[in-house]
């Protein structure tokens, strides 16, 4: 973490990837070497993010609460959840019916089921969205890194010729909010070295690492060739300091590098067997996960797989939430089971922490907490059922939502906290914060949760201030 | 720090050697070993440093902190004995030895004798505020210029030799960047060369700085980031932000001079200029250090006194002099409700008093209207003794010419420059040359020292000892300005809404129509009508635009659906600009319902133009004129009538439009691409490209741009589908048969590089393309030239 002290820059350039290289002249952040930090002993290398945007109710997925089928004329406030529970292969803990492969994996699961997030007022799933993925609430007055630039930004690729941090399935623009999505998806004041390599639609993922569209291999290296050339013939070489010069044609290098790697299959999902491509289903979601398996296994170091923020669709369920969750489950269940079996199989599950997270629950009648000034958002109003749309848990609430992990140094087979069994159904029991669940993954990660650095003269935490302390009983 | 008051002066005064302690042996060690890491140095945590005696006797944000002979009433002593975890000192670690405290208590009943200039660490530096007035040292070499002279000196001083003077072709090419933003022609770099006057670089200079759209739309990208202005982004789709763009795009065009240009961003008299201090209004709860009131605190002292608020919003800074207070001071004279100040969000109960944190040039009134505090505060702001305000913009001007600032990083104006009698004869004379911006440009660029070639920060060298200009990456507008320029791919419309052409009649075939020809006189307040007219297409347009200016409101319906809604509320007519995307093959219908504002009878008028064009090419103009119709009678809220108007009469051309030409200069250029200047990346929003190459989102004020080239920006540039598409088609442009490959190298080299390539790198290229290049040859030389390093940075 500690800047180095550069006694030769030709030895110091040769040395170095270019990422640190860029972060290290760039002036921006450094080390804040107040006190030496110690990182723990990482219990994964890599983390794949599965993010369930717009709001995944827990009552409807991880954390069921009693159910009751649709019938025209009933209260709605009697309903906590639409789904019936299932059981899991974990003695005497339901899930959510429609997840039934899940079910199927939950002995090997980390559940917390008091995961709580700041009513933020206005409860928007962008500003949620931003607290959650860079664990500061916005706005910043300094562009907050994602926590995905920081796993880059601390550890680096596993292998260097690979983008370390990797964003699936989410477009950034022709959606709405976008400016807002891209405010967090974005390496922030650590420089777009660390910020995300975007990839919003996994089955065209090759064509982010190949040569660009009418190009064929061949004429793409040769291009390249002819352009290492040209520089040495260039006259003008020598204007730049070193440090511009060779950070620019170094990048080029990497580039190109991964662009002519053997790493670069990893992007192509069409190598796949059939049988696979059929276990992880035709969704986008789907597709996403078995790019993020194919990317882990090359070396990237944070992969997040999205269902895709799109206001009022997916799990943003403002109206009809029990149908459109209904499809949601056919989407991701198969998908997140097979991916976690698949990096069973190749060994790989214990030191890739696997994360199902969403920004906040949702709950049939009470918008944000209890006490919440959010105006209610739902947009169906009615105190009772009438049709079909009026069914599903169509508000947002932030008082208690459900995180699932998998592997990297989690307990198997494990819960953590409860919900209330009757309204509101808040966290009752160990509730783990947003600073805590980043400092767990950090932890995991090898992280510290309190590693810093300076920008603009003042301190910027991985957690909050620093204060992020990871939850020690989940793991393993 | 402020200046000590008269009492620690006296009582430092007191003689070093009452005591019997040993200050020098015995204190300072103690001191040192607990209380170093927080209180020494340029640390002060608490706003509590221990450098010098008159600091420790100051005390800490929460007040003194120990008085001398008094140790046992002393807060040191206490919390340093305290085991209390929330107060206890050092707070983590070891507790102090007794016989350490033994001594220090000591010390104190003694009188805290200081050994007379000992200090803990170096005091800050606290640059002065009232502009100094510095002789400029004697000419050197016949380099009479004023920033040659200082540079000179500081040359000499520093073992330094001058750089080479640049050669002709690179320093037009880096001229023209740096001022306009654009790559020269080859026709201007070879007639520049070709010149044979002496005074050509002065004549450049002056024409360069003379083309006041290109200045305009260059500098436009420089004050959106310095002003968080953009053309959407957070806030502006619900009202909770508001766009400078008209406002500062005609400021750039007119050189409008910047202290007038600070006063109308610092008390706006309409709603034009108002943006920059209202910020961003977040929905829902924010902290308490980002309430639009703070962010006025934040920004007016980052934009323009390169200060920085941000700590102090919250607590008293440990890095610099500012004090929570002074953040809210500031922030109070915004307030339009009384303010409480919150010390890391959390409420502290005391209010707010509107203050201004150079005393020294007079105060804000607290209790005056808040448009009087903002216009006091621009006035304070804008006062001649103000040299924080000019030093702080001719920094920033300095940076982007030569890559460095004096200060650096150039927000961080409380820190020491290079050369303090440099900056302040810059910041003098763009004072006296009436704040005037191009000036300042002038003077810095009008010396040898700007005219010399860039210079290498070698291994070892410190970079913050001025050596000579730097080489500047191209921001991600240059460098997509000059991509669309070389291949002919600009966009065909802007997205902001300026009047490129100033000067310009508004071009449009439109007229401008009411119900009389005396409407440019005199409409009754708030009349309205409506106007309309049926077009009949052969085919559905491909693209169909149109603009419109309404005195003072109205609503567009085509074939049913409202396209554009003027609400009237603007102090004044404004352009506004419609996509007609509902326009079919056979009859259409066109109705708009038109209100006059305003309290008293007032001139009243309509215009608007739409430009069609067909899959076939063709086009077609449907404009306002005499053909048009008016009614009495009002359609409903989609623009349909229950039952067609029987009293449609024809509408008239208004006698007198002269009085709307103030609003409508270049207005056909909103619709019309061709014959108008390239659309410059300035005027529309970023892009993924432009992201990639590190334009912002302009949620912060960002003052400095990266300076490299990332792995994740390379991949974009080698195989992005963004820059491909752009080398493509303009592949297509300039591979036209008949052209040898050596004329297309040579031109490109010309046009990108502005110097023909050397007998080396043509053979390489001519070799590579072949005699007779296929597009897909050219797309791939136009990617080497555009990714050599030599036209990737400003040199």
């Amino acid at each position: 973490m500690t800047p180095p002290v550069i006694p030769n820059r030709r030895a110091f350039l040769k040395a170095l990837s270019a990422s640190s290289l860029a972060a290290a002249m760039s002036g921006a952040p450094r080390a804040f070497a107040e006190e030496p930090l110690e990182h723990p002993e990482a219990t994964a290398d890599c983390c794949i993010l599965l993010w369930m945007a717009g709001g995944m109710a827990a009552p409807e997925t991880f954390d069921p609460k009693a159910y009751l089928p649709f019938e025209k004329g009933l209260p709605v406030e009697r309903i906590l959840s639409t789904f019936p529970a299932i059981d899991t292969s974990l003695d005497g803990v339901r899930i959510s019916s429609g997840l039934e492969e899940i079910a199927k994996l939950m002995d090997r699961a980390t559940l917390i089921r008091s995961h709580v997030q700041p009513d933020l007022g206005s409860i928007l799933h962008s500003r949620h969205q931003y607290h959650w993925h860079t664990g500061y609430v916005p706005p910043q007055t300094v562009a907050a890194p994602h926590i995905g630039a920081w796993m880059a930004r601390v550890l680096g690729p596993r292998n260097p010729v690979m983008p370390a941090f990797v964003n699936i399935g989410q477009r950034l623009e022709g959606v709405g909010e976008s400016e807002e999505l891209k405010a967090f998806t974005t390496g922030g004041f650590f420089g777009s070295e660390f910020g995300p390599f975007n990839l919003p639609f996994p089955d065209e993922a090759a064509r982010s690492v190949r040569p660009p569209e009418g190009m064929d291999a061949g004429r793409f290296a040769d291009r390249y060739k002819l352009y290492r050339k040209l520089v040495d013939r260039s006259p003008r070489r020598d204007f730049m300091s070193d440090y511009q010069q060779e950070s620019m044609l170094r990048s080029l290098e990497n580039a190109h590098r991964l662009l002519g790697s053997k790493e670069k299959a990893a992007f192509d999902l069409t190598g796949e067997p059939k049988e696979v491509l059929d276990a992880y289903g035709e969704g986008r979601f789907g597709r996403g996960c078995l790019l993020a398996r194919r990317l882990a296994e090359s070396g990237a170091r944070f992969i997040e797989v999205t269902t895709e923020y799109i206001p009022f669709v997916h799990w943003d369920t403002h109206e009809n939430g029990h149908a459109t969750v209904d499809a949601l489950k056919k989407e991701i269940d198969r998908p997140i089971a097979r991916l976690i079996r698949d990096l069973e199989e190749r060994g790989m599950l214990d030191r890739t922490l696997v994360v199902i997270a969403s920004e906040f629950s949702r709950d049939m009648m009470i918008e944000g907490v209890p006490g919440s000034e959010a105006k209610d958002q739902a947009r169906v109003k009615s105190d009772t059922l009438e049709n079909s749309t009026h069914y599903g848990l169509h508000r947002h609430f932030t008082g208690g939502s459900s995180v699932v992990m998998f592997g990297g140094g989690m307990k198997r087979g494990h819960v953590h906290g409860a919900t209330a069994d009757e309204r509101p159904l808040v966290a009752i029991k160990d509730p783990v914060t947003i600073t805590d669940l980043h400092a767990t993954i950090f932890t995991a990660m090898g992280v510290s949760p309190k590693s810093v650095f300076e920008i603009e003269k003042r301190p910027f935490y991985a957690t909050e201030d620093g204060k992020g302390k990871a939850v020690a009983s989940l793991f393993g | 720090m402020r200046s000590a008051p008269a009492i620690c002066l006296a009582l430092l005064a007191a003689p070093a050697a009452r005591g019997a302690t040993d200050f020098a042996h015995e204190v300072v060690p103690v001191l040192r070993e607990h209380c170093a890491k927080c209180h020494m140095d340029d640390k002060k945590k608490g706003g509590f440093s221990m450098n010098t005696r008159e600091l420790l006797l100051e005390g800490s944000e929460n007040g003194a902190v120990v008085e001398p002979g008094k140790a046992d009433e002393s807060l040191l002593l206490e919390a340093i004995l305290s085991d209390d975890k929330t107060e206890k000192m050092p707070p983590k670690g070891d507790r102090v030895p007794p016989e350490q405290v033994e001594v220090l208590r000591r010390w104190i009943d003694e009188g805290m004798a200081w050994e007379p200039g000992f200090t803990f660490g170096e005091d800050a530096y606290e640059p002065p505020l009232k502009p100094r007035r510095p002789e400029l040292p004697p000419v050197v070499g016949g380099r009479d210029h004023p920033v040659d002279r200082l540079v000179d000196r500081y040359f000499a001083e520093h073992g330094i030799t001058r750089p080479r003077p640049l050669a002709d072709g690179p320093f037009i090419r880096r001229l023209s960047l740096d001022l306009t933003g654009l790559l020269p022609s080859p026709a201007e770099v070879e007639s520049f060369i070709a010149d044979t006057r002496p005074d050509k670089r002065a004549r450049l200079i002056e024409t360069m700085l003379g083309r006041d759209v290109d200045y305009a739309e260059h500098w436009l990208s420089f004050w959106n980031d310095l002003l968080r202005n953009d053309y959407q982004g957070t806030g502006y789709i619900d009202g909770g932000r508001k766009q400078l763009t008209k406002w500062l795009y005609g400021s750039l065009v007119s050189n409008k001079p910047y202290d007038q240009f600070a006063r109308e961003l610092l008390a706006p008299e309409n709603d034009e200029s108002r943006g920059f201090i209202d910020g961003i209004q977040w929905r829902g709860r924010v902290n308490a250090s980002q309430t639009r009131e703070i962010q006025f605190s934040q920004s007016i002292s980052q934009t323009f006194l390169g200060l920085n608020m941000k700590c102090a919003s919250c607590h008293d800074s440990f890095v610099d002099r500012w004090k929570l207070d002074d953040a809210y001071g500031l922030a109070a004279i915004y307030a339009e409700a009384p303010l409480e100040i919150a010390r890391c969000d959390k409420p502290t109960g005391r209010m707010a008093e509107p203050g201004w944190i150079f005393p020294e040039l007079g105060e804000v009134d607290g209790s005056a209207p808040r448009p009087e505090r903002l216009k006091q505060l621009a006035a304070l702001m804008t006062h001649p003794d103000n040299g924080r305000f000019t030093r702080t913009i001719v920094n920033r001007l300095w940076q982007r010419l030569m890559g460095r600032g004096i200060v650096h990083p150039v927000d961080a104006m409380d820190t020491r420059p290079w050369d303090e009698d440099l900056l302040d004869v810059l910041a003098n004379r763009f004072a006296a040359d009436g704040h005037d911006l191009k000036k300042a440009l002038a003077l810095i660029v009008s010396s040898s020292i700007y005219q010399s070639e860039s210079v290498v920060v070698r291994a070892g060298e410190d970079p913050a000892v001025f050596r000579g200009p730097l080489a500047k990456r191209m921001t991600a507008e240059q460098f997509v300005d000059a991509v669309w320029s070389i291949t002919g791919t600009a966009p065909r419309k802007a997205d902001a809404m300026v009047p490129r052409n100033p000067t310009a009649e508004h071009g449009l075939r439109a007229k401008w129509i009411w119900s009389v020809s005396s409407a440019s006189s005199m409409v009754p307040a708030g009349e309205t009508l409506v106007l309309g007219t049926e077009v009949v297409l052969a085919k559905a347009p491909v693209e169909a635009t149109a603009v419109f200016v309404a005195d003072n409101a109205a609503d567009i319906y085509v074939n049913g659906s409202r396209v554009a809604r003027e609400d009237g509320r603007a102090a004044a007519p404004r352009p506004g600009k419609a996509e007609l995307g509902n326009l079919r093959a056979g009859k259409n219908s066109i109705v708009v319902v038109a209100r006059n504002g305003g309290s008293q009878p007032n001139p009243a008028g309509f215009i608007f133009e739409a430009r069609l064009r067909f899959p076939d090419g063709g086009k077609q103009v449907i404009a306002t004129d005499s053909s048009w119709k008016w009614t009495s009678t009002l359609p409903d809220a989609s623009g349909r009538f229950s039952r067609p108007p029987l009293d449609w009469q024809p509408a008239e051309i208004v006698a007198d439009a002269r009085v709307w030409t103030p609003f409508t200069a270049g207005l056909a250029e909103q619709i019309e691409g061709d014959g108008a200047p390239m659309v410059r990346a300035s005027l529309v929003p970023a892009d993924l490209l432009m992201r990639s190459l590190g334009r912002p989102n302009r949620e912060q004020i960002v003052s400095m741009r990266p300076d490299n080239i990332t792995t994740l920006e390379a991949i974009d540039l080698a195989n992005g589908e963004a820059l491909a598409g752009l080398l493509k088609r303009g592949s297509v442009h300039l591979a036209r048969p008949g052209v040898p490959a050596a004329v297309l190298v040579d031109g490109l080299f010309m046009r990108s590089l502005g110097r023909p390539p050397s007998a080396a790198e043509r053979a390489l290229l001519v070799d590579s393309i072949g005699r007779r290049p296929s597009p897909a040859a050219v797309e791939d030389l136009l990617w080497l030239v555009l990714m050599m390093p030599e036209f990737q940075f400003v040199r």
